[in-house]
């Protein structure tokens, strides 16, 4: 178990310079998400930490002890590959103890830890098979296990999911948290899904070319994300954003779009005249009953059992709404949107950057 | 389904009508080497598909030494397996080590190394002989069997790190990070990950660079002169030096020359499997 901290990390590949001063803390135990979309350099953050690649400027430090110049063996983390990267011509077994054999663990010890991990991850009938006799689950698990064994610092996870069917990614999004709340080892998971980060994430890192956009806890990004991006990237459907210029003359204060729809601002930032872009959830939209509000057509309903989902056409854009049960409301129908006035976000059109209240 | 079966039969005929004058190709020469195997020296050239008077008397001529070109049969025999395993083991350490190192450990010029050891095939290897001669020579190898060992590996070298490489470059990369998180050295990750998972490969350079030495001619020919010395190879050929060879003795001493190369590769085939690296990774 252990603290991490990253400080003024740069990496570069060549002439291209792809993490720009990266600084942030993991504290001892904690579950922390890296996210962002592909090229972010999330991966090649977690592999500087594992040591798989060179740091280009700046220090890691494990719990306190800079290892920027510390090979992989000697950091004492452990890492799950997104391919599992499983030694084939070995055992299930063989797998998991490798790790402790270089070490020259007591064979005692190797046969408890690989056993007591087995035990964890249900991986006892498989004990003696190849990874080729192993479906992809397993052979997640099997990889789990090899870090397991090794009790290390630090775990580290690189997308481990991404090669599973749906179904046995939500099982096993599960299965690494409950493993997580069982043994508490500080650990670092990357991934360029929100809803893994959301689920499974103490607090959740969002990077976006080479940068952070938001450290915060899964709601705080939800519900107060600090700019467009985050705000568009953290949830699913996406918030709905509109651009418009905030007017604070008659009718009370709203954002007036193109073609001269009018989003009503609640109290929410925002000077006279100022471009804005204009968000708000699907969740925070709700019909009103007696078709006041902002004017819309339905123009798709998407009913998913517990919830639906309907496609609106506002003006000139089209915006999410979601809603519990089953509306009695068909597509080509003339609606009325509410918004909820506690959940209205705004952000400068220009830099992104949440207007502060 | 009957017009189904006609064509199956039809692709059928097709091989056949390749794979039987492919077959017969190949197996005429071979033929006439065991007839002359077993024909009487007057028969031996009587030109019928099957002798009068079968015999196996050649192969104890052979085995027993009794023939002036067969003095030191057993010995030489001896030299020619002593030698192409010495080429096949070294070749395959050689290789497999520079193999590792270019392909795995990214040695710094590694591809360089390796562009310019392909490119001696440029040269063919009979215009190398005389070099190499100069160059044993100079090194006081000259009639020492070490001489013909360290040529042959010179010339299998190239083309085994070469296929070596290809194959350690399709071995995931991910396994080898694994390994080094894991804990394990370079030489730890060559031995327990990489050599393990190169076992096809290896078998298939290794029985390359063996029958490649086994079936030398020319070099052993130039390098070793004692007769105790030489290659079974290069005492096939003295027969030829004779007005008066027993053509019967050249031959049966040469289909027992072709057994072993042949218990060799029927050893050995069955190593050479693909699919080993099943289930390492997600493909």
């Amino acid at each position: 178990m252990a603290s991490v901290s990253f400080t003024s990390i740069e990496k570069s590949f060549g002439s291209t310079k792809v993490i720009h001063g990266i600084g942030f803390d993991i504290a001892d135990g904690e579950f922390v998400v890296l996210v962002g979309p592909s090229g972010c350099g999330k991966s090649t953050l977690l592999r500087m930490l594992a040591g798989l690649e060179d740091i280009t400027g700046g220090t890691i430090a494990i719990d306190g002890r800079t290892v920027n110049d510390v090979e992989s063996k000697d950091r004492d983390i452990a890492m799950v590959f997104q391919s599992y990267a499983l030694y084939p011509h070995m055992t299930v077994a063989d797998n998991m103890a490798f790790s402790l054999k270089l070490r020259k663990a007591d064979r005692k010890v190797i046969a408890e830890r690989v056993d007591k991990a087995s035990k964890i991850l249900n991986l006892d009938p498989y004990l003696h098979r190849f990874p080729r006799e192993l479906s992809g689950g397993q052979r997640q698990r099997v990889a789990m296990g090899r870090a397991i064994v090794r009790d290390p610092k630090v775990f580290l996870f690189d997308e481990p999911l991404s090669n599973l069917d749906a179904k046995l990614r939500v099982a096993m999004r599960a299965e690494i948290k409950a493993l997580h709340q069982r043994l508490r080892t500080t650990t670092v998971y990357v991934t360029h899904d929100q809803v893994e980060a959301m689920t499974m994430a103490d607090r959740i890192v969002v990077m976006h070319d080479g940068r952070i956009e938001q450290i915060g806890t899964p709601l705080e990004l939800y519900d107060h994300p600090r700019n467009l991006f985050v705000a568009q990237f953290i949830g699913s459907p996406a918030m709905n954003v509109v651009n418009g210029t905030v007017r604070r003359g008659g009718g009370g204060a709203h954002v007036e779009v193109a073609g001269g729809v009018r989003w009503p601002l609640h109290g929410a930032p925002g000077a006279e005249g100022q471009a804005v872009a204009y968000g708000v959830r699907p969740e925070h939209l709700t019909l009103a009953p007696d078709g006041g509000g902002v004017p819309g057509e339905i123009i798709v309903v998407e009913p998913t059992g517990a919830e639906t989902e309907l496609l609106i056409q506002v003006g000139d854009a089209q915006v999410a709404l979601r809603t519990h049960g089953r509306p009695a409301v068909d597509h080509d129908q003339k609606v009325g949107l509410l918004v909820d006035p506690a959940n209205v976000h705004v952000f400068d059109q220009s830099t992104g950057a949440r207007l502060a209240s | 389904m009957k017009a189904k079966s006609l064509r199956k039969v039809t692709a059928e005929a097709k091989l056949l009508l390749i794979g039987i004058p492919v077959f017969l190709w190949t197996m005429l020469p071979i033929y006439h080497i065991f007839l002359f195997s077993i024909s009487t020296k007057e028969e031996a050239f009587a030109g019928k598909l099957w002798p009068d008077h079968p015999t196996l008397r050649n192969f104890g001529l052979v085995l027993n030494q009794e023939n002036y070109w067969l003095n030191h049969f057993w010995l030489q025999l001896w030299n020619s397996l002593v030698i192409a395993v010495t080429v096949g083991a070294l070749t395959l350490f050689i290789a497999t080590a520079a193999a590792f190192a270019i392909s795995r450990l990214k040695a710094r010029g590694g591809r360089l190394v390796m562009n310019l050891a392909l490119f001696t095939y440029f040269i063919p290897a009979a215009f190398l002989a005389v070099p190499m001669y100069k160059a044993m020579g100079t090194y006081g190898l000259l009639n020492t069997q070490w001489a013909l060992i360290l040529a042959m590996v010179t010339i299998a070298a190239p083309y085994s790190i070469w296929v070596l490489k290809q194959a350690s470059d399709k071995l995931p990369w991910e396994l080898d990070e694994a390994a080094r998180i894991d804990g394990a050295t370079p030489l730890q990750l060559f031995r327990l990950v990489y050599l393990p998972l190169m076992a096809p490969s290896l078998v298939a350079v290794g029985t390359y660079a063996l029958l490649l030495a086994w079936n030398e001619y020319l070099y052993a020919f130039l390098l070793l002169s004692r007769d105790t010395d030489i290659t079974l190879a290069v005492a096939l050929g003295h027969f030829l030096s004779a007005d008066d060879s027993p053509w019967e003795l050249l031959m049966t001493t040469g289909l027992i020359y072709a057994l072993p190369p042949a218990a060799i590769y029927y050893t050995f085939k069955r190593y050479m499997v693909g699919g080993l690296t099943a289930g390492a990774v997600k493909s």
